[in-house]
């Protein structure tokens, strides 16, 4: 069982930190944007800044990238103090939400487009323009322009074009929302063995939760302009640190309960041992809840009503009306009850894992 | 359409809007006002035509005015004179437009209504009332010249009115606005990821300017250049009133022609010429701005 552990400490940070960031404070008129918030990001690491519109990611993201400047705090990459550094000098490269190509320009000249910027003679350019669209796999598109090519095909170049600079930092605006659904899960992968393989340390930028999932080495779920957890996946998703949390990160069911002497009673009658007290939020994954046909006996005295039925793939996902009006959801494999439970049949619900249960004070 | 189905009535196929229907009232009115003038005045260009008392009795076909006006030097120096006033007010209005549109697009809130409401209020305003605001301003008693004998920099109040120079100066002020309204739309519908892209890979503001902002709103430049230089080219009312009756360019030509010497004949042809060189004037605009949009996509 976790205990809520305060979020944005100010730890001193570790010795292989590219980025460290601390203490940022953005406001826009009365409203604070971002509110003390604080991270570090190691060598090759892929960290996502993940939370709902209006979190402040995107901020601090401009304010790494030095589009904003920050009202307060710091940011240090590779242990130089950015604030003072203008936006066209930061070892940093963006790819941009709809990647913000220029119209106007090849292929090659967007991929050539900083190096030109740096004055670097024209037999290097050439040579580091085809080494890095062969890194991206656009080897022979250079001489199409930009409204020729694919979504994906444009967020290669996107990245091609900052990539070519050797930033230390890559910054990623939400770079799949400008491809269409199907697109995106292949894209994903694709792009964290790209940046993997490039070895660049890259933070992004997403509301997306399955996106953060599968991209990232480490998770910074964000709220009202502060970190609110930081971890890698595996531990936002099984040990929030806060109801918000668990609840942005995957599906869960909520029930009230009342935790006495360590511990707490579950709705299906098993206990957890807590260190909390008093009234409590009990979360539940849907697929830590077991259902079972009334006829295939069971124990639990836990009763509902089978509302909603769906098969996706090999897994089935469940709708179940309580008696007080709670409706909860459960995740089932196909095939595990003798025979399927229908829609408007009495069902009973177990815990699967009682100590997979997340506990939180009521707030 | 199938068998069974009736055919679509004329009153069906207009109310339908499909094909060129819906051009068709519009293209009425140009066929008035537009193309049986232009031919009118084409025909009195190529024809003999006798009047009696300001009325045409007869008119025979002939070139004979043509080729007079081609033989005439004062239509030469006269044509060359309208055309560079055209291509310096065009210029003049190019390099002061397009800061004021870059303003417009680095500005903020404010600084986007200020530049607008100064841009579309001129138009609204008369050319003939601005030009005559320019005769008070220019004029021997008028401000140029009281400030600078207050300040004590002439002792004789300097001729500015009725020379070349106000005219000029008349002709920027007047189509100025003309030139800024293309780049501002330009400006408005840039993306400004665009230039943080630029700067993020390492372009100055002076970079992203030469390498984003100016290629991009080339187009928008020629629309502007394109319609300054007709406008400027064509004109009548600031020549005649800046320049006081002294400074002869094509559209005066015409008037004088017409209402004083009434050389109908003369006049039509001075117009059919001002007309066609109008044309090639906008094709090599158009030439040159698909040129500058080709060389900033190729590059250096």
């Amino acid at each position: 069982m976790n205990s809520a552990s305060p979020a944005n400490r100010q730890e001193p940070a570790p010795a292989s930190a590219v980025v460290d960031i601390r203490g940022l404070v953005k406001h826009y008129g009365n409203q604070r944007v971002l509110d003390g918030c604080g991270l570090t990001a190691v060598e090759g690491e892929i960290l996502t800044l993940l939370g709902p519109s209006g979190c402040g990611k995107t901020t601090l993201l401009r304010c790494i990238a030095g589009f904003i400047k920050p009202d307060a705090g710091s940011v240090v990459v590779d242990g130089r103090d950015l604030g003072p550094v203008p936006v066209n000098r930061r070892p940093v490269g963006v790819v941009f939400q709809s990647y913000a190509l220029f119209p106007h320009l090849t292929v090659a000249r967007n991929v050539s487009y900083g190096l030109r910027m740096r004055s670097l003679p024209a037999s290097e350019i050439s040579a580091r323009v085809e080494s890095a669209l062969q890194s991206v796999s656009l080897t022979g598109l250079q001489d199409r322009y930009p409204s020729q090519l694919s979504g994906g095909q444009q967020q290669r170049v996107a990245i091609a074009r900052v990539v070519i600079l050797q930033p230390r930092v890559l910054l990623l605006d939400e770079p799949f929302n400008a491809l269409d659904a199907k697109l995106r899960g292949a894209m994903q992968v694709e792009l964290r063995q790209l940046i993997k393989r490039l070895g660049i340390t890259a933070i992004f930028v997403t509301h997306d939760q399955d996106e953060a999932m599968t991209l990232s080495d480490r998770i910074a779920v964000m709220r009202a302009g502060r970190i609110e957890q930081i971890d890698q996946p595996e531990v936002v998703y099984d040990r929030p640190a806060s109801m918000y949390v668990a609840d942005f990160i995957g599906a869960s069911n909520v029930f009230s309960g009342h935790a006495r002497h360590g511990l707490l009673e579950l709705p299906d009658g098993q206990s957890v041992p807590t260190e909390l007290n008093g009234d409590v939020k009990v979360m539940v994954r849907p697929h830590n809840l077991a259902l079972t046909l009334k006829h295939d006996g069971s124990s639990s005295t836990w009763i509902g009503e089978l509302r909603f039925r769906r098969h996706v793939g090999a897994m089935v996902e469940y709708e179940i009306g309580l008696p007080d009006g709670q409706v909860v959801k459960a995740i089932g494999l196909h095939g595990e009850h003798s025979s399927a439970p229908e829609t408007g049949e009495s069902v009973s619900l177990t815990i699967r894992k009682p100590a997979a249960c997340m506990v939180f004070a009521t707030p | 359409m199938t068998a069974a189905s009736a055919p679509e009535s004329l009153i069906e196929r207009l109310l339908s809007g499909r094909g060129i229907w819906p051009a068709v009232p519009a293209i009425i009115v140009l066929l008035f006002v537009a193309v049986i003038p232009f031919l009118i005045l084409l025909s009195l260009g190529i024809s003999d035509v006798v009047t009696v008392r300001g009325a045409i009795v007869s008119q025979e076909f002939s070139l004979r005015h043509f080729s007079a006006a081609l033989a005439d030097p004062l239509y030469w120096t006269t044509f060359h004179r309208s055309l560079t006033l055209a291509v310096t007010t065009t210029l003049l209005c190019m390099l002061l437009g397009f800061p004021v549109a870059y303003l417009y697009l680095i500005g903020g809130k404010w600084w986007r209504r200020i530049i607008l409401v100064l841009t579309i209020a001129p138009i609204l305003t008369s050319g003939i009332v601005r030009t005559y605001a320019w005769i008070v301003i220019l004029g021997g008693r008028g401000v140029v010249n009281s400030t600078l004998i207050q300040l004590g920099l002439i002792d004789q109040p300097v001729r500015i009115i009725n020379t070349h120079w106000a005219v000029l100066i008349g002709m920027v002020q007047i189509h100025l606005p003309i030139m800024i309204l293309p780049l501002i739309a330009a400006m408005s519908r840039h993306d400004p990821r665009l230039d943080e892209a630029s700067a993020n890979l390492g372009a100055t503001r002076l970079g992203t300017l030469r390498q984003v902002i100016l290629p991009l709103a080339a187009p928008s430049l020629g629309t502007g250049a394109a319609l300054a230089f007709t406008l400027s080219y064509t004109t009548f009312v600031v020549p005649q009133l800046l320049g006081g009756g002294n400074y002869l360019n094509a559209a005066t030509m015409v008037y004088e022609q017409v209402v004083y010497a009434l050389e109908w004949n003369k006049g039509a042809v001075t117009a059919v010429i001002l007309m066609a060189t109008c044309l090639l004037g906008l094709v090599v605009i158009a030439g040159l701005t698909n040129l500058a949009s080709a060389w900033t996509r190729a590059g250096r």
